[in-house]
């Protein structure tokens, strides 16, 4: 089941490494079983760090939630 | 000296930590020594590195040096592959071939894999070691050969005797000179000096200057587990060198895996236990007993054997959680690792 609570607990728990590099995530939007953030800092603009980013939160997500969608970027 | 930068043949063997000190301590008493050595170490470790730096130490350094990966040929090949073959010895044998160890007649052999090595080639090998002769696969003759051993193995080859999967007369052959490499989990005070010295080589290939690194990515280096070791390191430098593009090492750069399964936090302990019976009894004392282990050892899990901080996670002295060891019968077992993978044990 995805919800905004276990999406939020997941980037909880990616964010302190994303902070440390005086970046941030934060949850735009859930919708339906995807979520839409924004990533912030100097990695967002980055085309090599997308990669990391964007698919790395998104297997963290997908673990915890195996009915996971998507991450679309705001 | 506390660190020990060699080059040999682009591979780099650093380390300041206690146990690879003590490696390079070994390799170094054993530079003039003929013996075979046995290297033991988990996939990525540097095996072969060390094997090639024992070598390039040695008296043989300017004789042949020959590696060969015993888990890439199958049972058959691998006979014509060390001991050689002559024509006609099979089909397909079209002309005379020597084997491996005659090639490195005069210098060194490099067996690495050596546990996967068949059982039925155990013994051809175990009389090429005590007799130092080979005949090459349908050949009559024996061929002398004057060659100093050095075997890989990524397995305990003492627990696979046991398991009667490797033969005990080739293990003690074997076994003359043992060195354990350390897992990089266990030597992380190396995981800086590794990450810079790599990257330090794949941005001098490039002939460009070393970018700075951000704290957060030594921090996710070295919380991470490492299961690939140093070769594991060595790939997300490479990684690192071909993906930066501003400048500095930042969290962008580095894979996703060791970021986000960086070392998490020790897990809660499972307080569970059996059901309890609605009618019948049960012992207090046994309960009370298994919940006691099951603490203890969640705390040494998490602490990695540290009794000083497991005590203090537990907020017990140091000394009680001794006696509460011993109470749960903890404190067998944990010594038999401990003698295992101690670094060399001469």
């Amino acid at each position: 089941m995805v919800t905004r609570e276990r999406i939020e607990s997941i980037l909880a728990r990616v964010r302190p490494c994303l902070v440390a590099d005086g970046g941030d995530i934060e949850l735009v939007d859930v919708v339906g079983d995807s979520a839409v953030v924004r990533l912030s800092g100097l990695c967002a603009q980055c085309p090599s760090a997308h990669m990391t980013l964007h698919l790395g939160v998104e297997a963290a997500l997908r673990e915890a939630m195996p009915d996971f969608g998507n991450i679309r970027l705001a | 000296m506390l660190t020990n930068p060699q080059t040999c043949r682009e591979n780099l063997v650093v380390g300041r930590s206690t146990r690879m000190r003590a490696v390079f301590d070994f390799v170094n008493i054993i530079s003039r020594s003929d013996s075979t050595v046995l290297i033991t170490g988990e996939s990525g470790t540097g095996k072969e590195v060390v094997a090639t730096l024992i070598q390039q130490t040695s008296r043989r350094s300017h004789r042949p040096f020959v590696v060969v990966s015993c888990a890439l040929f199958s049972e058959t090949l691998i006979e014509s592959e060390l001991f050689g073959h002559e024509r006609g010895a099979f089909t397909g044998a079209i002309k005379d071939r020597p084997g491996r160890f005659e090639m490195a007649d005069g210098g060194t052999i490099f067996l690495d894999d050596i546990d996967d090595i068949p059982l039925g080639m155990q013994v051809k090998l175990l009389r090429v070691l005590q007799n130092r002769t080979v005949e090459r696969l349908g050949g009559t003759r024996l061929v002398p050969v004057n060659v100093r051993v050095l075997a890989g193995s990524k397995r305990d080859l003492k627990q696979l005797v046991a398991e009667g999967k490797f033969r005990e007369d080739l293990y003690y052959r074997l076994n003359v000179l043992p060195l354990t490499l350390p897992p990089l989990r266990e030597r992380r005070e190396d995981i800086p000096i590794l990450l810079d010295a790599f990257l330090e080589r794949f941005y001098r290939a490039r002939g460009e200057p070393m970018p700075p690194i951000s704290p957060a990515v030594l921090q996710a280096f070295a919380t991470y587990e490492w299961p690939g070791n140093v070769r594991e390191l060595e790939n997300a430098c490479e990684r690192i060198a071909q993906t930066n593009t501003c400048g500095t090492v930042r969290i962008g750069c580095v894979a996703a895996s060791i970021l986000f399964r960086a070392r998490q936090e020790p897990a809660e302990p499972e307080m569970a236990g059996p059901p309890l019976p609605a009618t019948s009894t049960i012992s207090l004392d046994d309960r009370l007993r298994q919940v006691e282990t099951t603490l203890i050892r969640w705390a040494l899990d998490a602490s990695h054997g540290n009794k000083s901080k497991a005590a203090a996670m537990l907020q017990v002295k140091r000394s009680t959680l001794g006696d509460r060891i011993k109470h749960c019968g903890l404190d067998e077992g944990p010594l038999e690792t401990r003698l295992n993978s101690s670094l060399v044990d001469v």
